[in-house]
């Protein structure tokens, strides 16, 4: 009787040790599995030693298919493991849902600074390992504790100049002229990238936006939101900046430079135009989800994976994600330069992003937002 | 009846309103047919293709067929609770049944935002975030109130004295349900049964909430594709579910044309 | 005794999931919201100084206000046409009416994004027809989500009116009319206010029920429509804001009970929820 129990339990772990290799089992599902049969002090460590894949979680569309298949590729041939993409953007609410469910399925999201402070105060993401990620391969700032820059790119201006008969905005002073510039404007549904638009409209110059931006300047920036509110439309996601242009919605608008680098190719010539005069540059992040099914290792290998100069340069020439390791930026292309938010000619035109003052100002200046912009 | 200006205008009026009710609706089967591969009317031709890109996408079937089984699970699960409670309350009709019952239908009135986060909180602890289960438990609790309104419809509609009888007569009380109430409040319990799963199925609120990656409903997937892309696979999936509807309905109402005259229950 | 105790086993399993899984955790959000970040009322004052909350209070009002008038008003044509007009097309009319409460909201929103938006088909009709030289503004702002919010409720509106006329016996109507009354003010003086029950009923359904909403609005709003439950979604998954969301969802709640106890004293409230046919 005893034996027979063991040979049965013993094939039940084959199975479900296969199917957790062909991935139809999660681990969690494999580990409880065990558990129900009371077996997992005898599995020990090593079945979970080599993870069968890694779950690299971004925003969708054609970014995630670029990123399977060139920095996933490019992990798999170093590692031998696969890594699959999966584009359902990793929201700091989705993230803390994960960890908090235990059901973790993402090995590593693409963030934003904003976010990932959000996901570290609330304690759902792993601390970088520096002994495996180099930090001075990103640019200078970005190599946080709990989250590390993965790329480059900027809230910039763009536009569709056939529904801007009059003239093209080339300034954010054009955007909020109304008169000169008619049809509907994009703008995010957060501050981040959005108040230092306003600013500038407003004549300030570009290294002086956040000094500008006190209480004072933060509500002054937001009055020239609310005077320009009935001829807005706010997008809340990346997909959702695409389409505003793509269905012709608006005519201009502040969005993601990488975004804007798709609907060059998306839209028809002459169409769309996008300018990094007065954007804001920013840095895109990694963050690892706490308890993520490869393993802390696994995860930062492919971080460190992404390092890699050309991988960098050729992941900016198939979707603009710019290079954050500085080496890389002579690897660009030479005709896409000009679409490299991080090339010292567009950087001088720009507006650093500036962590410190997000991290002060973010949760009164959304208020304020919303406000404005709702009603 | 005389041509009434007032007849006239209800009559003119509602066929508006109707029009206005179900046209809109049709709207997603000429984008479904487009031949582009964006959202619009076809261009050159009618085109198949993204009823062929649904078809053979894994990713929509899958969806599909979970919402499909953890709907007729929870129309099972709601309907078989829902009814015994509306017999138990029936049988009893006095205060305190009716406070029960008033406690059954809480969740149509609780906004389905503030469900769901009661449902993320407590489905943390349990351990049922993004598990089938965790989906099927939140939606038959949806899906309570509409089968307790059907089924009690249905029992209001039955003879107290008949059970009674039964009971007198000798039967216990499982019998007395089984042979003669039962029988009589299967139509309310279909009804129920059917509202609990169209409940289920379309259920998004919650889904959005209680689940991340390992549960996928075609809810779910839909609400994604509106957001995160242009691709007509929508408007082909939405396709699909209005000729589902436009067939039940013609089903239904060519019923009732054949079951004798125009009846106006 | 014995034989009550038989009858509360029946009701109870229902019951007990009922309170355990359902009113407990929703009870429960009070808790969050004095608890997150911090334990004391802090949400409260953030939320009552909050501009932005009103705001968003004021515009889910006004937005649950119209379009309950508007499907009280459509609605009722409807109703009266269908139980007073029987002619052949009455049923194909209550399955029109029904047609659209089988097709799940998200599949309306998608259908109202095609047809309203800037290169929509409305738009791109009405350029044809050379009513509009110019794109006009029918989604992404308040009218959008009216449009769509009415159609999702209409079949709500419609149903407590018509079982209320079928109700009603036309013999009043009749005998006005036999005194000399004219069609219209039979109607107006007879026949309506005994319509009134039936249409309290209908505007309190689509009321409380338009006051929860988040999809449509989220879809068609252009995200400055933004209603509370946008409004604490968003707060939770951008900004993990639990406390905020949850004293939100509090402030909707009372608000939502608010107005049912108001609407009590003019409407049954039995009739419009528990025994809704």
């Amino acid at each position: 009787m005893e034996k027979i129990d063991t040979e049965f339990k013993s094939d039940l772990i084959e199975i479900a040790a296969e199917r957790y290799k062909s991935g139809r089992l999660s681990r969690r599902g494999f580990v409880s599995a065990m558990g129900a049969l009371g077996l997992v002090p005898l599995l020990g460590d090593r079945a979970m030693a080599q993870a069968s894949e890694l779950v690299v979680c971004n925003w969708g569309g054609q970014a995630s298919e670029i990123l399977a298949e060139l920095l996933g590729k490019a992990y798999e041939a170093e590692t031998g493991i696969p890594v699959r993409v999966d584009g359902a953007g990793p929201s700091a609410g989705k993230v803390r849902a994960m960890v908090e469910s235990g059901a973790v399925v993402w090995d590593v999201c693409d963030s934003g600074a904003g976010s990932a402070i959000v996901m570290n105060e609330a304690g759902v993401i792993q601390e970088i390992d520096y002994n495996i990620v180099d930090r001075n391969k990103v640019l200078k700032g970005t190599a946080l504790p709990f989250a590390i820059g993965n790329y480059v790119f900027s809230y910039a201006l763009s536009y569709n100049p056939t529904m801007l008969p009059g003239g093209t905005p080339r300034t954010w002073a054009d955007v909020w002229n109304v008169e000169a510039f008619p049809g509907m404007r994009t703008f995010r549904k957060s501050v981040r990238g959005q108040l230092e638009a306003a600013a500038l409209a407003m004549g300030v110059a570009k290294e002086d936006v956040y000094t500008f931006l006190d209480d004072e300047g933060i509500k002054a920036a937001i009055a020239k939101f609310r005077a320009l509110r009935d001829n807005i439309i706010v997008w809340g996601s990346g997909a959702d900046s695409q389409n505003l242009f793509l269905q012709g919605e608006v005519a201009m608008g502040n969005i993601y430079s990488t975004r804007a680098f798709l609907l060059r190719d998306q839209m028809e010539p002459g169409t769309f135009e996008m300018t990094f005069d007065g954007a804001v540059l920013q840095p895109g992040m990694w963050v690892v989800p706490k308890n993520n099914p490869a393993g802390t290792e696994a995860a930062m290998n492919f971080i460190a994976t992404c390092q890699n100069p050309e991988l960098q340069a050729e992941w900016f020439a198939a979707i603009g994600n710019a290079p954050i390791n500085p080496a890389a930026a002579e690897l660009v292309p030479a005709e896409l330069a000009f679409l490299n938010p991080n090339s010292p000619e567009n950087v001088a035109k720009q507006v650093i992003y500036n962590d410190e003052w997000y991290g002060k100002n973010q949760v009164s200046a959304e208020e304020l937002y919303i406000d404005a912009l709702i009603g | 009846m005389a041509r009434s200006p007032l007849r006239i205008f209800f009559a003119t009026g509602s066929w508006a309103i109707l029009a206005f009710l179900v046209l809109p609706i049709l709207v997603v089967i000429p984008v479904s047919l487009t031949d582009t591969a964006f959202i619009g009317l076809p261009k050159d031709h009618l085109s198949l293709q993204h009823f062929d890109t649904f078809l053979h996408s894994p990713k929509w079937l899958w969806a599909t067929w979970t919402s499909v089984w953890i709907g007729a699970i929870v129309a099972a699960a709601s309907t078989a609770l829902g009814t015994a409670f509306c017999i138990g309350c029936w049988f009893l009709s006095d205060r305190a049944a009716m406070i029960a019952r008033w406690v059954m239908i809480v969740p149509i009135l609780v906004p389905p935002v503030v469900q769901s986060l009661g449902f993320y909180k407590f489905w943390v602890t349990l351990g049922l975030i993004d598990t089938h289960f965790g989906v099927i438990l939140a939606h038959t609790l949806l899906a309570l109130p509409y089968v307790t309104i059907s089924v009690f419809a249905a029992l209001t509609n039955l003879d107290r004295r008949i059970p009674q009888a039964a009971r007198n007569l000798g039967a216990p009380l499982g019998m007395a349900i089984r042979t003669v109430i039962l029988p009589s409040i299967r139509p309310g319990m279909f009804t129920g049964a059917i509202f609990a799963f169209i409940v289920s199925f379309d259920e998004i609120v919650g889904v959005l909430f209680i689940t991340v990656r390992q549960v996928e409903t075609l809810p779910k997937m839909i609400w994604e594709g509106i957001q995160e892309s242009i691709d007509p696979v929508i408007a082909a999936v939405a396709t699909i579910l209005v000729l589902m509807t436009l067939l039940v309905t013609a089903a239904t109402v060519a019923r009732s044309y054949m079951s004798s005259k125009p009846k106006l229950t | 005794m014995n034989e009550k105790l038989h009858y509360w086993m029946l009701a109870l399993p229902a019951l007990a999931v009922m309170i355990v899984f359902y009113i407990w955790p929703v009870l429960n959000i009070w808790g969050i919201s004095v608890t997150e970040p911090s334990t004391g009322l802090d949400n409260y004052t953030r939320m009552f100084d909050s501009n932005a909350v009103r705001v968003s209070f004021v515009l889910t009002f006004r937005i649950a206000a119209v379009t309950t008038i508007m499907c009280l008003l459509l609605g009722y044509v409807l109703a009266y046409t269908i139980s007073n007009f029987a002619t052949r097309v009455t049923p194909l009319m209550l399955g029109l009416v029904l047609l659209p409460f089988w097709v799940s909201v998200l599949v309306r929103s998608f259908a109202w994004i095609v047809l309203l938006g800037r290169s929509g088909l409305v738009n791109d009709a009405l350029i044809d027809t050379g009513l509009i030289t110019s794109p006009i503004r029918i989604m992404h702002n308040e009218l959008g989500v009216l449009i769509a919010m009415v159609h999702v409720m209409l079949p709500f509106a419609v149903l407590p009116m018509l079982t209320n006329m079928r109700g009603i016996d036309d013999s009043y109507v009749k005998a006005a009319r036999g005194l000399g009354a004219s069609e219209w003010r039979a109607f107006r003086e007879v026949y309506f206010p005994q319509t009134l029950p039936g249409v309290f009923s209908g505007g309190l359904l689509v009321f409380v029920l338009s006051l929860g909403f988040y999809i449509t609005p989220a879809l068609l709003g252009g995200g400055r429509v933004m209603m509370i439950s946008e409004y604490i979604t968003y707060q939770i998954q951008e900004f993990l804001n639990w406390g905020l969301g949850a004293a939100l969802s509090v402030a909707l709640l009372v608000a939502t009970a608010l107005v049912l106890l108001v609407a009590g004293r003019f409407v049954n409230l039995r009739k419009t929820f528990l025994e809704r046919g």
